[in-house]
C-alpha cells in the first residue's frame, strides 16, 4: 500500500513537472522585458504549500517509524537471526529447528551477522516487501513486526555482501 | 594564460566525458546480466558494478570540479600547476582502479562498506591494497583542486564574501558578487568537508590493510563513508548548477545575481547537504535515532531551495526571454527537470517510513540515476557543447533526444524493479524464486538494458557533435535570432 502511494505521488509529481516545464519552456520563445515577474509571484505561493506539505509530511511520517514500533508491546517471539556470507541462521529462541511463529501477534527479530554487514529483508509469498533492517557486526538490531496472514514467508539479503549475495534466501512459516 | 587553462579544462572535461562513456557501456552490461541476456560470473559482475559505480561518480565529480575551477579561473587566479597534478593523481589513481578492478576482481560495491572488502574476498589481497591508494590518490586530487578553488576564490573576494554572508544580513556590497562565485565556494567547500571524511576513513581502510588485526567500528565508518559519497555526488549537481547560473544568462540575456534569497538558499544547501547523508542509515536501527530524524528533516529541508531558488530561478531566467532553444539552453532546461524528478524520487524514498519498503531496493539505483543520467549529465554536456563552441545544433540536439528516450525509458526500469521489491546490487535476480520477483527482475532488466543502449548511441552521438562542431559556433552563444 504505502509502496503504490509512493510510486503514485512520485509519478503524478514527475508529470506535473514535465508539464509546468512544458508550458515554461514554450512560453520562453517570445521576448517579454520583466516577463518573467510572474514566476517570483508562483514562488512564493509555490515555498508557502512546499514547506507547509514536507512540515506535514514530516510530522505525520515520523509517527510511523520502524522503530519505535510495537516497542510498547511483548512479542510472543523472539527470533534470532545471524547473517553469515552466506546463508541466513535463524532460531526461534526456544524452538530450534525451521522457525514457524504465530500469526497476528508481535514477532522480534534479533539481527545480526558474523562476519560483513547483511541486510534482513522479509518478503510475503507475493514477493512484497514487509520490513526490513541491517545486520551490521557488532551491532543488534531489534526488528518487530506482525504477520497478518498465515502460510509461507521469506528472507532476501538487503546488503551487498559479497560474490554469494545473491543467493542469500531463507524463508519462515506463519501458523 | 586563457590557452592553457582551456587545455587544461580540455584535459578534465574528456577524461570525464570518456571515462563515463565506458561506464556506460558497463552499466549496460550489468542490466543484461541481470536480465540473463549474457552471462557474467558474480565475481566479474560485482567487480564491474564496483568500478562502474566509482568510475561513475569518480569522472562526474572530477568533470564538475573541472567546470567550476575553469569558471572560476574567468575571475580569479587559479593555479594550473595544481590542476595538472591533480589531473595527474586523478589518471593514475583511475588507472589502478581500473586494473584493481577489471583484473583484479575487486568488487565489494562502490561505498566498500567495512569489513566487507577485509573478509573472505573474492580478490586478491593486492587489488583491496592498489583500490585503496587509487582512492586515496583520487582523494587528494579533489583536495588540492577544490582548495586551489577556494584559495583562488578567496583572494580575489575575500574568504568573508565567499557564502555572501552580506546579504544574508540585508547589505548590499559595492562590488556585487557573481552568483557563480557564492556556488563554486559552496560546492568546494562542501566537496573539502566531504573529500575529507573519505581520506580519513580511506587512511583506515588503508591501515586494516596493512595490520588485519586492527578492529574498527562497522557503524562509525558507514558514517563517515556516506558522509563522503553522499556529499561527493551531491557537489555534482551544485557544479552543474554553477554552469548553469553562469553559462544560461548569455543566451536569456537576463543577468542572474546574488540576492538576499539566493544566498540564504546557498548557505541553507550547504548544511544540509552535509546532513542528508543520514538518510543512508535509516535501516540501522543501532544508530543514534535523532540522527535518523535530522537525516529525514535535511532530505526534506533541501528539496526547499534547491526548487525554489535555482529551478525557480531557471524558469525565470528563459521565461518570456526570447531565448532559442538551441543544445545549451536545452540541455540545461531538461538537465534541471531530471534533476527535479530525481529530487521527487529522493525525497519520497527519504522519508524513513517509506524507506522500510524502499531501502536497498531498486528504487534507490531509479532516483540516483535519475539525478545523473538525465539531470547532472545534461547539464554537463550543455557546458561542454559550449565550451567547445559547437555549431553542430541539430546533430547535439537529436542526440539529446535519443538520449531522453533511452533514459528515462532505462530509468523507469529501475523504479518498476523497486516498487516490486526487487533488492539492488545483485548479479542475477533468480534466487528471488517466489512471488514471480525473479521472472519480474529478469524482464525489468533487459528492457532497462536495451533502452540503456538507446541512451548509449545518443550520448556517443553527442560526442561525435561535439567533434565535428567544434570551435565553429557564432561567439558567445545566442543573442534572440530575428531570423528564427
Ligand atoms: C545509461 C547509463 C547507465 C547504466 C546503463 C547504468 C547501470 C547501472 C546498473 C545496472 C547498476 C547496478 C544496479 C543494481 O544495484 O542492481 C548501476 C549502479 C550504479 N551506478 Fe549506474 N548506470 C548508468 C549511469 C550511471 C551514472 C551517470 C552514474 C553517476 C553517478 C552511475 C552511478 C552508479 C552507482 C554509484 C551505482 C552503484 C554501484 C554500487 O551499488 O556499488 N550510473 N548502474
Ligand atoms: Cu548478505
Amino acid at each position: 500500500m504505502i509502496v503504490q502511494i509512493a510510486g503514485l505521488i512520485t509519478l503524478i509529481l514527475s508529470l506535473t513537472i514535465f508539464a509546468v516545464a512544458f508550458f515554461v519552456m514554450r512560453g520562453a520563445r517570445e521576448r517579454v522585458p520583466d516577463g518573467n515577474k510572474v514566476v517570483y509571484k508562483v514562488r512564493k505561493y509555490y515555498a508557502m504549500v512546499l514547506a507547509l506539505v514536507l512540515l506535514g509530511t514530516f510530522s505525520t511520517t515520523l509517527l510511523y517509524t520502524p522503530y519505535k514500533a510495537l516497542a510498547d508491546t511483548t512479542p510472543a517471539a523472539v527470533v534470532k537471526v545471524t547473517g553469515h556470507m552466506w546463508r541466513w541462521e535463524m532460531e526461534r529462541e526456544g524452538a530450534p529447528g525451521p522457525v514457524v511463529v504465530p500469526q497476528g501477534a508481535t514477532i522480534e527479530f534479533a539481527v545480526t551477522t558474523s562476519d560483513v554487514t547483511h541486510g534482513f529483508g522479509v518478503y510475503d509469498d507475493d514477493g512484497h516487501i514487509l520490513a526490513q533492517t541491517q545486520a551490521m557486526p557488532g551491532y543488534t538490531n531489534r526488528l518487530r513486526m506482525v504477520f497478518d496472514k498465515p502460510g509461507t514467508y521469506h528472507v532476501l539479503c538487503m546488503e551487498f555482501c559479497g560474490i554469494m549475495h545473491q543467493n542469500m534466501v531463507a524463508s519462515l512459516t506463519v501458523e | 594564460m586563457e590557452k592553457s587553462i582551456r587545455k587544461a579544462t580540455i584535459a578534465w572535461l574528456l577524461t570525464a566525458f570518456l571515462v563515463f562513456l565506458v561506464m556506460v557501456t558497463l552499466g549496460i552490461t550489468m542490466r543484461l546480466a541481470q536480465g540473463a541476456q549474457v552471462s557474467l560470473s558474480p565475481t566479474t559482475f560485482y567487480a564491474i558494478m564496483t568500478m562502474h559505480g566509482l568510475g561513475m561518480a569518480g569522472a562526474l565529480f572530477s568533470g564538475g570540479l573541472a567546470v567550476i575551477w575553469y569558471i572560476t579561473s574567468h575571475s580569479c587566479k587559479v593555479s594550473l600547476g595544481v590542476s595538472w597534478a591533480a589531473w595527474g593523481l586523478f589518471v593514475v589513481g583511475a588507472v589502478v582502479l581500473l586494473a584493481a578492478t577489471l583484473l583484479g576482481g575487486f568488487g565489494p560495491g562502490w561505498y566498500a562498506l567495512y569489513p566487507l572488502p577485509f573478509v573472505r574476498p573474492a580478490w586478491p589481497s593486492w587489488a583491496t591494497g592498489a583500490s585503496i591508494i587509487a582512492l586515496i590518490l583520487m582523494g587528494v586530487a579533489w583536495l588540492i583542486f577544490q582548495l586551489d578553488i577556494l584559495r583562488a576564490l578567496a583572494a580575489k573576494w575575500g574568504a568573508k564574501r565567499l557564502l555572501a554572508w552580506e546579504y544574508i544580513a540585508g547589505k548590499t556590497p559595492e562590488e556585487p558578487l557573481p552568483a557563480q562565485v557564492l556556488i563554486a565556494a559552496m560546492c568546494a567547500i562542501a566537496g573539502t568537508l566531504g573529500t575529507l571524511s573519505g581520506a580519513a576513513t580511506l587512511i583506515l581502510y588503508l591501515l586494516k590493510w596493512l595490520s588485519p588485526s586492527v578492529e574498527l567500528d562497522p557503524l562509525l565508518l558507514k558514517n563517515t563513508m556516506f558522509m563522503f559519497g553522499h556529499t561527493i555526488v551531491n557537489v555534482c549537481i551544485y557544479c552543474g548548477l554553477c554552469a548553469i547560473y553562469y553559462v544560461l544568462p548569455r543566451f536569456t540575456g537576463r543577468p542572474w545575481g546574488v540576492n538576499r534569497v539566493t544566498a540564504i538558499a546557498w548557505n541553507a544547501t550547504l548544511m544540509f547537504v552535509l546532513f542528508a547523508y543520514f538518510h543512508h542509515l535509516y535501516m540501522d536501527f543501532a544508530q543514534v535515532k535523532a540522527l535518523h530524524i535530522i537525516g529525514q528533516l535535511a532530505s526534506y529541508g533541501s528539496a526547499l531551495p534547491a526548487t525554489a531558488v535555482s529551478i525557480f530561478g531557471i524558469g525565470s531566467q528563459v521565461y518570456k526571454s526570447g531565448v532559442k532553444w538551441s543544445f545549451t539552453p536545452l540541455a540545461f532546461a531538461l538537465g534541471a527537470i531530471g534533476w527535479a524528478v530525481g529530487g521527487v524520487g529522493a525525497v519520497v524514498d527519504s522519508t524513513i517510513m517509506v524507506n522500510t519498503y524502499f531501502h536497498n531496493t531498486l528504487w534507490v539505483p531509479g532516483h540516483f540515476h535519475t539525478y545523473f543520467l538525465v539531470g547532472y549529465v545534461l547539464m554537463f554536456m550543455g557546458f561542454l557543447h559550449d565550451f567547445f563552441k559547437s555549431s553542430a545544433e541539430r546533430f547535439a540536439v537529436g542526440s539529446l533526444v535519443t538520449m531522453l528516450l533511452g533514459g528515462y525509458g532505462f530509468l523507469l526500469m529501475f523504479y518498476l524493479g523497486g516498487m516490486s521489491g526487487l533488492p539492488r546490487r545483485v548479479s542475477s535476480y533468480a534466487a528471488a524464486s517466489f512471488g514471480g520477483l525473479a521472472e519480474k527482475g529478469a524482464t525489468l532488466a533487459t528492457l532497462g538494458a536495451a533502452f540503456a543502449i538507446v541512451f548509449l548511441l545518443g550520448a556517443i552521438g553527442f560526442g561525435f557533435s561535439v567533434v565535428k562542431g567544434r570551435g565553429a559556433a557564432p561567439e558567445a552563444g545566442a543573442s534572440p535570432d530575428p531570423a528564427s
